[in-house]
């Protein structure tokens, strides 16, 4: 961690504890429980996503076998039309907010880092502040469960007037839609304090030699979705103020008879939900933009452009939310408008699939499991992006809107494409992460059933679709000719579980039992895979690396004598500086996070003594962790590889 | 990262690639985002504003334009408090920088206390944010603006109090500046209601001495209120008279900073308000 | 590091001086211009002007205000050009963002029923 010149105020940072109150020492376990609870390590923080983003991947799946299950065959009696809307919702909601966007935390938070040759990130307690306060989002939107008002039952995208007091309070105390409000609120706040720190970290604190032009593609994507999630999040972030404000202090916002107009909520919604559906599919463009390469074994094809095309949508992605809208009488030239802006979205997509088909073209194509999904990714993408691009044209979009072929079309690009790529990382990075690698036939298997499955789910919607089955319908009747689509669909749906319980069960398996490795498997081109050890020290690198081309790693395997003398001169000069600097672990994040679970969980069931408790929490946890200070802590490599060194052990000030 | 005798470059932070530190670097990222979350606001003040409702309030028999030029005004004045505050803090006149933190405070409380009577005189004049759709986009709006005013006030408070942390770092501080945090909490809550008091007096009586120290005084939680005032400006006064050395210098600098351009965004943002939502209802 | 600084930069304490000497009158001039333009929008709408050159001028004044806020007293002049960059993307976008959203709006197809109701009653009025 960089320190700034705070640091140097500091008289004493790791003085005797007696002169500081008790409340001020820096927790120093490195294992168990309070090791997790304090952790300001960017790698631990990373599992920590990881591991509740699966957990939320499960139960959002669980949601969906849920609704096909129910729309297996005609007039199904399996569950409520209450429930079917509660599973439809929180299905969204949980798979949007609770799993890919956590998983694809976990990877930012674990190998952008490493990628850039950093020890960690700008800001660590507030990203595990960013984490805790993830989880207390999640426990926000799931409460419902266990609660007579039961989950949020309004659609992931909360129109108006739906969600209003008239139509989403069916008894009093029904605080569904209050849950759901306040847990987005929640989460927008994780992620735009996590997107904050990242955005810095990545341009403040790369390794000497890491030019921009240098980074990983990763990062790089890393960064647009930063700045994607600080710009997109204030829009929806006002829509719930509104909303809330509508439901709880009776504005007229969105309430036509105090002279709202609901169509603005519609409007503030999408002007966030485009931009995320692109903070969703960048992250994955960017893993596959690792695995292409290294399973190739050439470099990336037209680096340039393919960092460029990520600006490019994600600047694009702002002008097109109303393609959202084209069946609500907009106007002509509004809608041709975004017609035209959403087609031009399509031309830097498209470039990057060609920028991957060229990396693959004259490669030595390894057909290992992250490739596979990889390389599944390409095509399923490509297919969501052809239904996309039918979405496009206006006119079109009138028969498509609110049909099946858009749930098609999204589950092709978020399955097909984000799912598919983040379950490559996972394949890709297990053996750095864990230091062991997952067996290729069970890899390999799950990746077929997934596909079979996957496919067989959701090819069929498009037709259900174009044949006029709409969204969001607990039954259907049995002569509108959508039955066996909808069987087979069902049956997809199950088959794709199976495979995701085998990916699931591989993976466990292998975290426990599974084969050992060396660090770089792979043989691969990125810093991340230049640690010392698989599982990486909790400093990353013995030395900071210097970077001298692109592929930074590939560079070092190819130029090893050089690389070494450099390393050792790097040595000396960091010990003769006092040695590593390590961040060190708190209290305060999580206390801080628990005071904002505690307000948000009162404030929407409008008990506004318990929001000030709330309040007073989070701001003892503020307080406290403003005034513990910077801390920090040194620790020392030798030549012969040991560390020594930890918290509270520094003997001179710094 | 020692810094060499006396100066720290506050232009250039060595530690960093770009050189601009860390800190400086986030609040930025975070103002750009916060400019997109004033940006919804604000559009949805507008959009109302552009297709009249019937039986809707009308802004221009609610509006006291002298208020709100006037409240204008002492937000940039405190802008203006602020920006000396960081230039205090950076070559590390610690004196000088409490004064100008406590001026800035002091000048924010003003703001907040026009916008609170603003409001008062609104809702008496039945305007709420039940009334109708100009009730709530203009109270959600300002109202926003004003809790980020009040944030920044505290987060002000909170950096005076730091500014009096013991250089020893063995002696208890944390007693102390619960204390003095109490005495500015206090003081803004009683003067926030006593101030009410007296322009309810004003608007009945007029305003003159014995109108003022009648309000001052006329129920026992006036008078209690302004003992507590003043007993809570004397302790500020009392605790703010610490003359041993301090943990806070130069190289708390870049905080102040930080606060600093927080400060001014939300002056910046005001500007934007003060013109869009009420000198163009004027035309 | 803070070695080479000190010899390769031209003194930054010299240049920070002058630069400090000045801040505070330039702050507090900034601060009085600040004032005079505030006033000046205040006279201006009670002027007898047309109102596209009101509307204008109020615009232009509060820009004028807006920058000179953002670049002297939140110091962007004097800082990496970057920041300026970053704080100018979410400016920029959130400005292009309510102007879409002022056109999408004050189309003809958006305007709510309850508006034209109002509008049909003035342009009977104004016959």
């Amino acid at each position: 961690m960089a320190s700034t010149a705070t640091t140097a105020s500091y008289t004493a940072p790791d003085a005797k504890t007696a002169s500081r109150p008790w409340f001020f020492t820096r927790p120093a376990a490195k294992t168990g429980l309070v090791s997790w609870l304090t952790t300001v390590d960017h790698k631990k923080i990373g599992l920590l996503y990881a591991v509740f983003a699966l957990f939320f991947f499960l139960v959002g799946g669980v949601e969906a076998l849920l609704i096909r299950v129910q729309l297996a065959i005609p007039n199904n009696t399996f569950i409520s039309h209450q429930l079917y809307n509660e599973l439809f919702t929180m299905h969204a909601t949980t798979m949007i907010f609770l799993a890919v966007m956590p998983l694809s935390a976990a990877f930012f938070n674990y190998m952008m880092p490493l990628q850039i040759g950093a020890r960690d990130v700008a800001f660590p307690r507030l990203n595990g502040f960013a984490f805790w306060v993830f989880l207390a989002g999640a426990v926000v939107l799931n409460v419902g469960w266990f609660t007579k008002a039961g989950a949020p039952d309004v659609g992931w995208f909360g129109y108006a007037p739906l969600t209003s007091n008239q139509f989403s309070q069916q008894f009093v105390g029904d605080s569904s839609t209050d849950l759901w409000i306040m847990g987005l609120q929640i989460l927008g706040v994780s992620s735009i304090i996590g997107s904050l720190n990242f955005i810095v970290t990545i341009i403040n604190m790369r390794a000497p030699g890491l030019t921009m032009m240098r980074l990983p593609v990763f990062t790089w994507m890393t960064l647009f979705t930063a700045f994607l999630i600080i710009l997109s999040f204030p829009a929806i972030t006002i829509a719930l103020v509104e909303l809330m404000m509508d439901r709880s202090f009776g504005t007229g916002f969105f309430e036509v008879s105090k002279g709202g107009m609901p169509i603005l909520w519609q409007h503030l919604f999408w002007i966030f939900g485009h931009p995320e559906v692109y903070i969703l599919i960048l992250p994955a463009m960017g893993i596959v933009s690792e695995i292409l390469p290294t399973f190739s074994r050439k470099p990336l094809f037209g680096y340039p452009i393919v960092v460029f095309s990520g600006a490019v949508i994600g600047f694009l992605g702002f002008g097109v939310w109303s393609h959202h809208m084209f069946t609500t009488g907009m106007g002509t030239v509004a809608t041709a408008a975004f017609s035209l802006a959403t087609m031009a979205i399509a031309v830097p997509t498209g470039v990057k699939i060609f920028n991957w088909v060229g990396t693959l073209w004259g490669g030595q194509i390894h057909t290992r499991t992250p490739m596979m999904f990889a390389l599944g990714f390409i095509w399923m993408f490509m297919m969501g992006g052809f239904s996309g691009v039918m979405h496009s044209a206006a006119p079109a979009d009138a028969q498509q809107q609110d049909s099946y072929f858009v749930v098609a079309h999204f589950h092709y690009v978020l399955i097909g494409g984000s799912v598919f790529a983040l379950l490559a990382g996972i394949h890709y990075w297990f053996p750095l992460v864990f230091g062991r690698i997952v067996s290729e036939f069970w890899g390999k298997l799950s990746f077929w059933v997934i596909f079979v499955g996957f496919n067989t789910t959701f090819f069929p919607m498009h037709f259900l679709g174009l044949n006029g089955m709409p969204r969001r319908t607990a039954v259907y009747d049995g002569n509108m000719g959508w039955n066996s689509a909808n069987l087979v669909s069902t049956i997809g749906a199950f088959i794709l579980a199976v495979g995701i319980g085998i990916y699931f069960a591989v993976i466990v398996y292998t975290y426990f039992k599974g084969k050992k490795t060396s660090h770089d498997v792979w043989d691969a081109r990125t810093l991340e895979w230049s640690v010392p050890s698989t599982p990486p020290p909790e400093h990353n690198f013995h030395v900071t690396p210097t970077v001298h081309a692109r592929d930074a790693y590939w560079y070092e395997k190819t130029h090893a004598k050089e690389i070494a003398a450099e390393k050792a001169k790097v040595a000396a000069e960091t010990e003769s500086h006092g040695g590593i600097h390590m961040p060190s672990q708190s209290w305060f994040p999580l206390v801080t996070a628990i005071g904002l679970l505690v307000g948000g969980l009162f404030f929407a069931h409008h008990n506004y003594i318990g929001a000030i408790v709330g309040g007073v929490i989070l701001l003892v946890g503020v307080l406290g962790w403003a005034f513990e200070g910077p801390g920090g802590y040194h620790l020392h490599v030798h030549p012969d590889g040991t560390v020594t060194g930890g918290e509270g052990q520094d003997e001179a000030h710094h | 990262m020692s810094a060499h005798a006396g100066t720290i470059d506050h232009h250039h932070d060595h530690t960093t690639v770009t050189g601009i530190p860390n800190k400086k670097l986030f609040m930025w990222a975070f103002l750009a985002s916060d400019c997109m979350f004033f940006g919804a606001l604000i559009s949805s003040h507008v959009i109302y504003r552009l297709h009249p409702v019937p039986n809707a309030t009308d802004p221009l028999k609610v509006f006291s334009l002298e208020l709100t030029s006037f409240s204008t005004f002492i937000l940039l004045m405190s802008s203006l408090l602020m920006a000396l505050a960081v230039g205090a803090s950076q070559k590390g006149k610690i004196e000088a920088t409490r004064k100008m933190l406590l001026g800035t405070i002091f000048f924010g409380l003003i703001f907040l206390g026009c916008q609170v009577y603003e409001f008062t005189h609104f809702v008496h004049l039945g305007m709420t944010l039940k009334s109708d759709v100009f009730g709530s986009t203009f109270y959600t709006l300002t109202g926003t603006h004003g809790i980020h005013v009040a944030i920044g006030v505290l987060w002000l408070v909170f950096m005076y109090i730091r500014t009096f942390k013991p250089a020893d770092a063995s002696k208890a501080w944390v007693a102390r500046a619960f204390t003095q945090f109490l005495a500015f909490a206090v003081a803004t809550v009683t003067i926030m209601f006593l101030m009410l008091e007296v322009t309810h007096a004003g608007a009945e009586h007029g305003y003159s001495l014995a109108s003022i120290t009648g309000a001052l005084t006329h129920t026992p939680l006036a008078a209690v209120s302004t003992t507590a005032f003043a007993l809570s400006i004397a302790l500020l006064f009392v605790l703010g008279r610490f003359k041993q050395p301090v943990d806070f210098g130069e190289a708390n600098a870049i905080d102040v900073e930080s606060m600093g351009l927080y400060w001014h965004f939300v002056d910046i943002v005001w500007i934007v308000i003060f013109t869009v939502v009420y000198l163009l209802e004027y035309l | 590091m803070s070695a080479h600084a000190a010899t390769a930069h031209d003194s930054p304490e010299v240049h920070a001086e002058h630069h400090d000497d000045g801040k505070f009158h330039v702050f507090v001039q900034i601060a009085m211009i600040l004032a005079v333009i505030t006033g000046i929008e205040i006279v201006l709408i009670y002027l007898p002007l047309a109102k596209w050159l009101i509307v204008s001028s109020l615009v232009l004044l509060s820009v004028v205000k807006f920058l000179m806020v953002i670049f002297w007293f939140m110091h962007l002049k004097f800082d990496k050009i970057f920041c300026t960059i970053l704080f100018f993307i979410g400016l920029i976008l959130s400005g292009g963002t309510v102007a879409a959203l002022m056109l999408l709006f004050g189309a003809k197809d958006s305007v709510p029923l309850t508006a034209q109701t109002i509008y049909a009653e003035q342009a009977a009025e104004n016959e």
